[in-house]
């Protein structure tokens, strides 16, 4: 089912928004201008996933060295700290074993009618759209 | 979700926090009032979140400070029976035991005011004697002090120390302990701080080897107070391991036991194996709950260790590692759980 979110405005760049559709809380976020969603339920004790916080990552590296990426892209449990690749709904300890479900999301031209005291007017414009 | 959150909960670990510090200086007189900063362990903050970030009081004021809000997001969420409130005072790293000793009143008289007071129309909170044990007189003063209070279900100190706890010089506090009923909770914090020692071999690099060995300490003190003899001196006298992790009971016991064999010659007051006088003396808080892959192999340790007789359910609401009443544990047969949720802490605490 198809459910409008917001004007892709409103949700900036590194913001995110938790919505109920169908009766489940979905976060829906902006990672680097491309939008994701995840259930807000994380697999380990049914925390709110999406209430946490929005962040990198220590990569993989040799003893003793470290490596930051993928900024922004990874969401951490608000309870124990599980890391969860946003793009993915992967877990980042166990990517194949321990997910979160994801949704489709996409930006559609919306068009829509607006009453400016007489006139009608027409407005065009992008919208978060999540497909349960 | 069957099964997995039935039943009335008595939750052993849950925190309390001042709104400010000044509320806590509120309670003390010179030259302390000017002299106390708060200041928590030291060294080894969680890296990621120290308490769940769904916490925060929507009213304002620190996580953990706002009574009404600890008793929707908890005690309501999960049909909480009773929460055992264990404040974190931090008293026991400090050198000056007059400072230490001050820390914990004060501490018990605004415990004692708010959450086990006005807050608690219902006495759904029950709570925790804090003391310094650098000064085991002053300690036992203290407890005497509340003795008789109808809120304060329990002694409790931090796992940090200068001695492992079955050692003489504690026994004051183990005497008042017995004679008023009150069973001391132990709960990790101040270990390797100040005045006390590390319990590892020198100071772990990270918080994820310092936080996975808190049991250390924990079973160093059990076999100190199981081999000096704490509970054939002091019969009626009951101890809480609290947050110190579980699973690694059975098999700290079994050495034990394997070693009074031989080894009862050195310790004569021992009269029984060791393991046995856990029922009788000694509970253990069920988080941070270890979970293997194989749900059946933590069935197999509750078993080995009488989970059914000595462990009692925490949630540790509401820092980081909460255990959810809901998901912490895997599917126990009914009579188990309700043991473990209720039941034991149940008769335990007389509650």
């Amino acid at each position: 089912m198809r459910h409008e979110i917001c004007y892709v405005k409103d949700l900036p760049m590194g913001a995110n928004k938790i919505m109920t559709l169908e009766g489940r809380s979905v976060g829906v976020f902006n990672v680097n201008g491309e939008f994701y969603a995840l259930k807000n339920s994380c697999p380990h004790q049914g925390a709110p996933l999406c209430v946490g916080t929005v962040t990198g990552m220590t990569l993989p590296s040799k003893p003793g060295e470290y490596l930051y990426g993928k900024e922004g892209e990874i969401v951490r449990c608000p309870w124990h700290g599980w890391e969860f690749d946003i793009l993915t709904g992967k877990s980042i300890y166990d990517p194949h074993k321990c997910l979160v479900k994801t949704y489709d999301v996409a930006v559609e031209k919306v068009e829509e009618e607006i009453a400016v005291e007489t006139y009608k007017v027409k407005v065009e414009e992008e919208k978060v759209i999540v497909y349960i | 979700m069957a099964s997995l959150s039935r039943g009335p909960i008595i939750d052993c670990d849950v925190h309390p926090t001042p709104r400010s510090m000044d509320e806590i200086r509120s309670y003390m007189k010179q030259p302390w009032k000017d002299r106390y900063s708060g200041g928590g362990r030291g060294f080894y903050g969680n890296p990621l979140h120290g308490a769940r970030l769904d916490a925060k009081p929507p009213n304002g004021g620190p996580i953990g400070s706002d009574p009404e809000f600890v008793r929707q997001q908890l005690i309501e969420e999960y049909g909480h029976k009773h929460a055992i409130l264990l404040p974190r005072a931090f008293c026991n790293l400090h050198p000056d035991p007059d400072f230490a000793s001050a820390i914990a009143a004060a501490f018990n008289d605004w415990l004692a005011d708010t959450w086990l007071g006005k807050h608690n129309p219902d006495g759904v909170f029950k709570g925790s004697i804090t003391i310094a044990h650098q000064d085991p007189q002053a300690a036992a003063k203290e407890i005497e002090r509340w003795a008789g209070h109808p809120h304060f279900v329990q002694v409790m100190t931090d796992s940090g120390a200068r001695a492992p706890f079955g050692q003489r010089q504690y026994y004051p506090i183990y005497e008042a302990c017995e004679k008023y009923g009150l069973p001391l909770a132990i709960h990790p914090g101040t270990d390797g701080m100040g005045i006390n020692i590390q319990p590892t071999p020198g100071y772990p690099t990270h918080y994820i080897e310092w936080h996975t060995c808190l049991s250390l300490g924990f079973q160093s003190h059990l076999v100190s107070f199981l081999t000096e003899g704490v509970f054939e001196k002091f019969p009626n006298f009951k101890v809480v391991l609290t947050e110190g992790g579980v699973a690694w009971l059975p098999a700290l016991m079994w050495r034990l036991d394997a070693e009074y064999k031989a080894l009862r010659y050195e310790v004569p007051w021992v009269k029984r194996k060791p393991s046995e006088y856990l029922k009788d003396h000694v509970r253990i808080t069920s988080q941070p709950l270890e979970r293997p892959d194989n749900d059946e192999h933590l069935l197999q340790v509750l078993e080995m260790m009488d989970a059914e007789n000595i462990l009692m359910f925490a949630s540790d609401y509401p820092h980081w590692d909460f255990d959810s009443p809901k998901l912490a544990f895997p599917k126990l047969p009914d009579a188990l759980r309700n043991r473990i949720f209720y039941e034991n802490a149940k008769q335990f605490y007389n509650l």
